[in-house]
């Protein structure tokens, strides 16, 4: 019985793959299970390629950033030292008693070498140089991605640039830069930036606050356009300190200083932390023995790289996370789980499970059917075929099986034997 | 999220998709020049604002070192004037030129340009991609095995080995020792040594077979050659006595090409079989080499970490506007079992049939599987029991006037 009918489904196959398949138009009136028009092949891929690109903000981000901070760093230098030349001129002229001329040229001279050391360190900074080339560089490599004979070394480069930014954020250092030196793509990981953050990172381990409050000071009007309390946690930790070592009065002249100001936002923390003085660092009482604990500590390198990625326009997950959880739960099947699962399939392998387990599984709109001799896609070019058994291959596949075989089949699974002309065709949706 | 509201989105979703070209759903090239040239004019201003302020330590420079001149000049004593006027004449000088206004405003225009480009940016680019990211347990010890196995499975040893231990994992080397010996075996058919590849495949012979590949078969054909090669007839003839003969039964016309090409030794690039020498066909054979490895290890072919961070740059973009359209149900974001609208992954990505019935819209499954009816369409059991009503009335097929009761449908197994 070969009934030829139209379903009024969308193609067999998926969408992007776009091959011959009639282009089903959709559905005029609303919402029931209109058929997406598949998209002409060669734009499609560009298409995929031109998305994945626009998930690459931090890339571009980051080097931009180092340098708006190279030229902040510059100007506030020259700022400074040209302002005190102005005012150690104008302090020489105010001057009501009079001064001797080798005073005064001995006073020029200074601030002349002054201008000079000035100019030496803005002409010499190369910094600036490097990071503008730095930034052109990615839109560069960005760009490269159009070039489609070159596209899966692209791809090979994207992976290694996910795993150094991995190798950064768990401060595995010496790996990432080992992993970009044998790749070459050191313009396209942000190491250096790394490096800042990690004296901030190793002193906060070290139980040293004094880097990190550089570190805010340096950052001042951003962090407080981000409305961060970093600045506030670290005054904290220190007022802490200051208890531990059982110095209460210099810790209460500490939180006059420099907590009191916070207490307008964050009065019940301030309270908190401040109310330790009534105890000591070896109190049993859970409230504020916890606040006593090394793993404070940990929490302040926590909040310092978030803070600091947020700065950097980095993502506050490794990007590895970020893509790894997405293509899990793209992958996720129910299939996956059994032992039949295909070992391609990543999620055959325990870890990627493990992984997996808590995320959503996929969904699909239409049947997606691959043929279990040739792995191929059983759509309306290549449809599937059912065996007496009921066991279903792609045409492709049982025509070659007997054209090889004077036309019997035999069943891979089951081992039955039939004949093709036995064989049925199935209209899958 | 119930029934009903899953859906709901699924059927907005597919609305908007074919019905709303721009927007949420617009595919458009990504205008990298665009970027390049916002980018350059603002290096063109750095540069220039850069240069300006050396212009102005310059002059600031020069005005001091005329005043300093005139100081000096007070040794002749001819029209001089005492220190304390040239200062004053100093001062003055600068505060026309305003030196610190100037760099202020020099700084405002570089800042006005930078955030320019940083808004063109932001508005280029998907500020951030991690929003779709859901906050469960994601075991750090698990992705650095991951990773471990993949710099092993990619020849990258030192660097799996230095991970390793910055990351404290040994017990992610499990992998390490198998790749070596599959690198350490492509490295000899590199340098066209085929003994360690034939011993390998030797001790798996009969589980390659059991694989359905004939990869012992090829490398001793390849052997074969490359013994004739190097001219020694009698030394070819025994090697396919001893090695290709036990495949002869059922590779009987490949094997007589092969002693064919006993006419021609040493001058095998005159024969009619020129081809086995190609460099493409040892290339051809050390893939199928490492894919017969891969699979006797129960590894697949393709790194697993690649192929799940491909399928991820392809999804994240769906399910970053999934996020977006239910921003405000955070908590249905983290509690969701299954997303409520696909993900289109290219081919290479399917890897097991999925049947989604027509009717009920509903993946199959070992309670729901699918049934093939008389006329060729496929329901599932679930919606052919609905249709049907009772077990033995025939009812007709959503799809075509044709007939069918329950006992004529067909389970069926993809």
């Amino acid at each position: 019985m070969d009934v030829d009918m139209v379903i009024d489904s969308a193609p067999n196959g998926d969408a992007s793959s776009g091959a011959a398949s009639a282009v089903v138009p959709p559905a005029p009136t609303a919402p029931a299970v209109p058929a997406a028009p598949a998209p002409p092949p060669s734009t499609a891929r560009f298409s995929q390629v031109s998305e994945s690109l626009r998930l690459e903000h931090q890339f571009a981000r980051v080097p931009l950033e180092h340098l708006k901070k190279t030229i902040r760093t510059n100007y506030r230098l020259a700022e400074k030292e040209v302002a005190a030349v102005i005012s150690s001129v104008a302090e020489a002229a105010d001057r009501h008693d009079a001064v001797s001329r080798d005073d005064a040229l001995t006073q020029l001279s200074s601030l002349v070498s002054r201008l000079q050391g000035l100019k030496r360190k803005v002409q010499g900074s190369r910094a600036e140089n490097l990071q503008t080339q730095r930034c052109r560089a990615r839109l560069e490599h960005l760009d490269s991605a159009a070039n489609t004979d070159k596209l899966a070394e692209w791809k090979d480069v994207r992976l290694r640039r996910i795993l150094v930014d991995y190798m950064l954020r768990m401060s595995y250092y010496d790996t990432a830069k080992n992993l970009a030196e044998t790749s070459k793509i050191q313009e396209l990981v942000d190491i250096d930036v790394f490096l800042e953050a990690k004296r901030v990172i190793d002193s906060l381990q070290n139980k040293e606050v004094a880097p990190a409050l550089v570190w805010c000071a340096e950052n001042k009007s951003r962090l407080k356009r981000s409305k961060s309390k970093l600045e506030f946690q670290l005054r904290l930790q220190e007022f802490i300190e200051l208890v531990r070592a059982d110095e209460n009065l210099r810790a209460i002249s500490y939180a006059r200083k420099y907590l009191a100001p916070w207490g307008a936002t964050y009065m019940k923390e301030l309270q908190r932390v401040v109310a330790t003085l009534a105890f000591r660092h070896d109190t049993e009482c859970s409230t504020y023995k916890v606040l006593f604990e090394p793993t404070q500590w940990d929490y302040l390198v926590e909040q310092f790289k978030q803070e600091f990625c947020r700065l950097f326009g980095m993502t506050n997950e490794p990007l590895l996370n970020v893509y790894l959880q997405a293509g899990l739960t793209a992958l996720k099947t129910p299939l996956c789980y059994k032992e039949s699962c295909s070992k391609e399939d990543p999620l055959s392998q325990e870890g990627f499970r493990k992984l997996a387990e808590p995320l959503p599984f996929s969904k699909l709109h239409h049947s997606k059917l691959v043929c279990y001799i040739t792995k191929e896609l059983m759509d309306h070019e290549n449809p599937p075929l059912v065996l007496p058994n009921g066991y279903v291959y792609s045409t492709k596949a049982l025509e070659e099986m007997a054209n090889k075989n004077d036309g019997k089949i035999t069943c891979p699974r089951t081992g039955e034997v039939c004949n093709f002309t036995e064989l049925v065709k199935a209209y899958i949706s | 999220m119930s029934d009903r509201q899953i859906r709901d989105i699924g059927f907005s979703w597919e609305f908007a998709r074919s019905a709303e070209p721009e927007g949420l759903f617009s595919v458009e090239e990504m205008d990298l020049d665009m970027i390049q040239d916002a980018f350059d004019r603002v290096a063109k201003k750095q540069k220039l604002s850069s240069s300006k302020i050396q212009e102005l330590i310059d002059q600031v420079r020069r005005e001091i070192e005329q005043a300093t001149a005139k100081l000096q000049m007070t040794e002749n004593a001819t029209g001089c004037s005492d220190p304390t006027s040239i200062l004053v004449d100093l001062k003055t000088k600068l505060n026309e030129i305003a030196p610190m206004k100037q760099l202020e405003s020099l700084q405002k225009e570089l800042n006005v340009g930078l955030g320019k480009y940083v808004k063109i940016i932001e508005k280029c680019f998907n500020p951030d991609i991690s929003k779709a990211y859901r906050n469960v347990d994601f075991d750090v010890h698990i992705v650095n095995q991951i990773i471990a196995s993949h710099f092993y499975r990619q020849g990258l040893f030192d660097l799996g080995d230095c991970f390793i231990s910055e990351a404290n994992e040994p017990e992610a080397a499990a992998l390490k020792s198998p790749f070596m010996e599959m690198y350490s075996i492509l490295e000899a058919m590199r340098c066209r040594n085929l003994e360690p590849s034939l011993s390998w495949a030797s001790k798996q012979s009969e589980r390659l077979l059991q694989n359905g590949s004939d990869l012992e078969l090829k490398l001793h054909q390849l052997q074969f050659v490359e013994i004739l090669q190097n001219g020694s007839r009698s030394e070819a003839l025994n090697y396919a006595r001893t090695y290709l003969a036990p495949f002869a039964s059922v590779h009987k016309v490949e094997i007589q090409k092969l002693l064919a090409c006993l006419l021609w030794a040493g001058r095998l690039h005159e024969s009619p079989y020129a081809d086995f020498m190609y460099p493409s066909h040892w290339e051809r054979l050390a893939e199928e080499f490492m894919q017969q490895f891969c699979s006797l290890l129960g590894q697949s072919f393709q790194s697993p970490l690649c192929v799940a961070i491909a399928a991820g740059v392809q999804g994240l973009p769906t399910l970053l506007k999934l996020e977006s359209v239910m921003a405000a149900k955070k908590q249905e974001w983290q509690a969701m079992k299954q997303l409520p609208v696909p993900v289109d992954l290219g081919r290479e990505f399917q890897f097991h049939s999925i049947f989604v019935c027509p009717v009920l819209r509903e993946q199959g499954s070992d309670e729901n599987p699918p049934m093939l009816m008389p006329c060729g369409h496929v329901l599932s059991k679930q919606s052919i029991a609905k249709l049907s009503k009772s077990s033995t009335r025939a009812f007709k097929c959503p799809y075509c006037p044709l007939e069918a009761s329950v006992a004529q449908c067909k389970l069926l197994h993809f």
